[in-house]
């Protein structure tokens, strides 16, 4: 069985109103039959409550549809969020999109 | 040093004006500010801001505008939102979230947020009823 990989790149402020975008977009590559999504943050300039929000969301519809979740390529100002809520034990990441790439990789030889 | 500089502007209740409201704060920048300090200052706007349009104005048109002031001084920045919503205790608040917020919870998150970067966080009514946030945050590191 192979899986579906799926990327979102959501961009600029991760607020509730792109909170609300970014979970269409998961639950449309989840519909699509995605198995593996990765969020990257590349592009995301600032986050707040909101926008964590929307990252827990994202993990547990795919989850719930029987998928793994993961985000690359956090900056200080997420990792920052993320400390403060204690939410960085619960998301899987990677630095950036090539450590992605060569960590899936590995898993599907 | 002796420092100090105030600026205060209205912004209408919608959530799109965040974008906004964050640049409108970034020209009051000072480089003396440690950049962690400023990041913090940032996300406790953003949490403020929204918190104010999402719950105490939530009932209310855009244009009941939401005060914004910030005074940053030699040693500290202190933020104040003012808002027209109803009066709430902030303390029991905060120590209902802290109860109920579990790692799956999907929000009430930006309160407790506010409350771990603040050196003081009070919510206070005013005399012409209205609400002002106040978050006080000192530049040097903790400890």
């Amino acid at each position: 069985m192979s899986s579906v990989v799926k990327v979102v790149q959501p961009s600029g402020i991760l607020d509730g109103i792109k909170a609300n975008q970014l979970r269409r977009e998961i639950s449309d590559v989840v519909a699509s039959g995605a198995t593996t999504v990765l969020i990257d943050l590349t592009d995301v300039t600032f986050m707040d409550s909101s926008g964590l929000s929307a990252l827990v969301s994202a993990l547990k519809m795919v989850r719930t549809a029987g998928g793994k979740l993961y985000l690359c390529s956090i900056n200080d100002q997420v990792k920052m969020v993320f400390e403060l809520t204690r939410m960085d034990r619960v998301f899987d990441t990677f630095s950036n999109r090539n450590d992605f790439n060569a960590a899936i990789a590995n898993l599907e030889p | 040093m002796i420092f100090f500089k105030t600026a205060r502007r209205q912004f209408p209740s919608d959530l799109y004006l965040l974008d906004e409201v964050l640049s409108w704060f970034n020209q009051i920048h000072e480089s003396f500010i440690p950049a962690k300090v400023w990041s913090q200052c940032q996300l406790a706007l953003a949490e403020g801001f929204t918190n104010a349009v999402r719950h105490a104005h939530k009932d209310y048109s855009a244009e009941v505008p939401i005060e914004i002031e910030v005074t940053i001084l030699a040693e500290y920045l202190e933020l104040r939102i003012w808002d027209r919503g109803l009066p709430l205790d902030l303390p029991t608040k905060l120590q209902q979230m802290q109860e109920n917020t579990n790692e799956r919870a999907e929000g009430g998150r930006g309160l407790i947020i506010l409350f771990k970067m603040a050196d003081t966080l009070t919510y206070s009514r005013t005399e012409d009823d209205r609400n002002c946030l106040l978050f006080v945050k000192r530049f040097a590191e903790e400890e």
